[in-house]
């Protein structure tokens, strides 16, 4: 009967994208665990987000196969196709995000070794707030299917590109100071690298979103400020 | 077809009197198919009998069954009424429980999208923005722990309790209990009831970050101090113009220090009595006219013009002298340490005014250079209650508007300022807020980078008598 076929369509439907969201918040969970062990020196909080990431791996690998399935059985189209890629799309970029996540609480193992270095860890903890709250807006966008909301996280990437240069200084004037404080400030690098990258999968998500939602490609300009691009403006042709 | 064999909203319920004439029908019609074809000879008979058995079937079917009510207790319809206004009340109740509620249907255990959203009362649908009812559960709560825990309600039937971060544009922490409820037709059910704990954590964390803010502004002066003592007791020991300036710097740190703990000591106490309304009576004008006595040695030193207009108003408010004074005198302060050389201080007194004028910015509103303004303390609004004002201002360098929310932080700094040689303590504007919050008051600054800042303290006018109370 045509009208059961749809329903099950449906429900398959709606059930991949609440395995997407419950991904999501399993993932966004991961960060903002990741970055308060590091801030706490928490040390069985660092291994639970480390064993952890196998269930993302699990549900990243779920949502790929349920999609595949539904592709091949339902030949979605239209709006429904662009339902099941971004579903497919967003596991790949939230599995992304646990991985470095995942790192993130490995080098705050490490850390949690040497002596406490409160002014750095709080650096790092300001900005992990930063990313975990875009990556909650951005997952917030997709289970509402807000596209100004998506497009705000999307305009705002380059605060977290701020806070990665400003970290970035701070550590290498630590560094400069104290060879000690080496070892240490290297893995507070790499985890800064890592939140600067979960930022840029939280914009991806904001693209993917905005493709789902309207069929098209975001093409416009991501606002970075880069020392050459007022050169670079193409000059207007003058009229000879 | 008359009968429908799956369970209709018409369907005869088991026992009745329906049931009963069909069966008997039935048995009928297969006794009587059994004779005819037994017994051919006897078909045109049969064929009476089956004409009068269904003529009997049919006349049972059409007569309406007996009626119901005579077996049922004689008050059920007042009972039934009753039985609503319950149903409406606990509806209206569910409805208006301050914390977010939602009933929670179970599906298949591992069927994800199973978790709908059965009821949700106002306060969960305005925070989660959903429908009252069938929304899915993941895309709104997905928290894994809640998750979990909405889980282990549905299908092991715990009780838990579960902390989670989350939802809308500023952080909040919440709590969430999840319930199992009594089974329902259509599955497993839970109730989960989320409560705000923001405040909670945020008192935690402020009194963590106090502690450590005020240790370290205390070992800021104390390590200066010993290092002097150090220099003193070794090589500076017999170099007498050293020793004079060493023993200057060390009277200043200690100053700073002694500032700083009656600044902490002053905090406590006012902090003690925040909620216990002051009962003096102060005029606001006079006090300011003091304040501007006192500081004129400051002043005169910076070469700075404090100016107050018009001295002869009187604003007579509800509160402690000293506490009044305080504000005032902790505002004066701040405008002439961040004032250039040469500068001027303008103090405006505003005595009879209405909340709505004295949360306004002070210049009307229209200044055209960008300066934000923002309330730091707003009272509660009380009908007809009219306030005096007090408003300083300065024309130093000014803030940008990302200082200004935490202006009355303890220990908070606008970066790249500095205050010169008379430094603050870094408690004055804490201390302002928690004076004006005792007296239920309001506080607002207005500033710009470059453009100086304008603090604005407004409290309840006492009623006037012929003769105010000389403070």
């Amino acid at each position: 009967m045509p009208q059961h076929t749809v329903k099950a369509y449906g429900d398959e439907l709606n059930q991949l994208t609440a395995e997407v969201a419950r991904m999501g918040g399993l993932a966004e969970a991961q960060v903002a665990d990741a970055v308060d062990s590091v801030a706490r020196r928490d040390i069985a909080l660092a291994r639970a987000v480390v064993e952890r990431d196998a269930r993302l791996d699990a549900m990243h690998r779920d949502i790929e196969r349920k999609a595949i399935r539904l592709i091949a059985l339902r030949q979605p189209v239209a709006s429904d196709l662009r339902r099941t890629l971004a579903a497919m799309k967003l596991a790949v970029d939230l599995e992304r995000t646990g991985d470095l996540a995942k790192n993130i609480a490995k080098r705050g193992l490490i850390l949690a070794e040497g002596e406490p270095m409160p002014p750095l860890t709080r650096s790092i903890e300001r900005m992990g707030k930063l990313v975990s709250m875009r990556l909650r807006d951005v997952l917030d966008a997709y289970a509402a299917a807000e596209i100004d909301r998506a497009i705000a996280v999307w305009n705002t990437d380059d605060e977290v590109d701020e806070h990665y240069n400003a970290l970035f200084r701070e550590l290498l004037t630590y560094m400069m100071g104290d060879p000690r404080t080496i070892t240490a400030g290297t893995h507070l690098l790499f985890m800064a690298k890592n939140l600067e990258r979960i930022g840029d999968h939280a914009t991806n998500i904001a693209e993917t979103i905005y493709y789902e939602i309207t069929g098209q490609e975001f093409t416009g300009e991501r606002p970075r400020w880069s020392p050459d691009a007022a050169e670079a403006a193409p000059e207007p042709l003058s009229p000879v | 077809m008359p009968y429908e064999v799956s369970p209709s909203p018409v369907a005869p319920r088991a026992g009745s009197r329906l049931w009963t004439a069909g069966a008997s029908t039935g048995i009928a019609v297969i006794v009587l198919v059994g004779l005819a074809v037994y017994q051919p000879a006897l078909a045109p008979y049969l064929l009476g009998a089956a004409g009068l058995i269904g003529l009997a079937a049919w006349i049972l079917n059409r007569t309406p069954p007996a009626p119901a009510p005579s077996n049922d207790p004689a008050g059920l319809a007042p009972s039934q009424a009753a039985l609503e206004t319950e149903t409406t009340l606990l509806e209206s109740v569910f409805e208006a429980l301050a914390d977010p509620v939602l009933v929670v249907s179970g599906g298949e255990a591992d069927d994800i999208a199973g978790r709908r959203i059965v009821l949700a009362n106002a306060a969960a649908r305005d925070l989660l923005r959903i429908q009252r009812e069938g929304g899915l559960l993941v895309p709104v709560l997905r928290d894994p722990a809640v998750l979990e825990a909405v889980d282990e309600a549905l299908f092991g039937g715990l009780t838990r309790t579960t902390d989670y971060a989350g939802m809308g544009a500023q952080t909040r922490h919440w709590r969430a209990v999840t319930q199992p409820l009594a089974q329902a037709r259509s599955g497993p059910l839970a109730l989960v009831v989320l409560r705000d704990e923001t405040d909670v954590r945020r008192m935690e964390l402020m009194r963590v970050d106090f502690l450590a803010n005020a240790s370290h502004e205390l070992k800021t002066p104390l390590a200066s101090l010993s290092g002097f003592i150090e220099t003193l007791k070794g090589h500076a020991r017999d170099d007498p113009k050293a020793r004079d300036r060493f023993l200057d710097i060390m009277a200043t740190q200690a100053d700073r220090m002694s500032r700083l703990v009656s600044d902490l000591l002053s905090l406590s106490r006012i902090e003690l009595n925040e909620h216990i309304p002051p009962a003096g009576r102060v005029d606001l004008a006079r006090a300011a006219a003091d304040v501007v006595d006192a500081v004129s040695v400051l002043s005169a030193e910076r070469n700075v013009v404090v100016r107050l207009d018009d001295r002869e108003t009187s604003a007579p408010v509800h509160g402690d002298r000293d506490e009044i004074l305080q504000v005032v005198q902790n505002l004066v302060d701040n405008a002439i340490k961040y004032s250039p050389a040469s500068g001027t201080v303008e103090i405006v007194i505003r005595p009879d005014i209405a909340l709505d004028e004295a949360a306004a910015p002070w210049s009307g509103g229209n200044r055209g250079d960008g300066a934000t303004r923002l309330p730091l303390v707003t009272p509660d609004r009380e009908a007809g209650q009219r306030y005096a004002a007090v408003t300083v201002r300065d024309h130093g360098p000014g803030m940008a508007r990302e200082h200004l929310p935490r202006l009355t932080e303890r220990f908070y700094r606008v970066e790249g300022q500095k205050s010169g040689e008379r430094q603050g303590t870094g408690l004055g504007l804490a201390i302002v807020k928690h004076i004006v919050n005792r007296h239920r008051g309001g506080l607002t600054v207005e500033s710009a980078p470059g453009q100086g800042a304008a603090f604005t303290a407004y409290f309840p006018l006492a009623p006037r008598r012929e003769a105010v109370t000389p403070s």
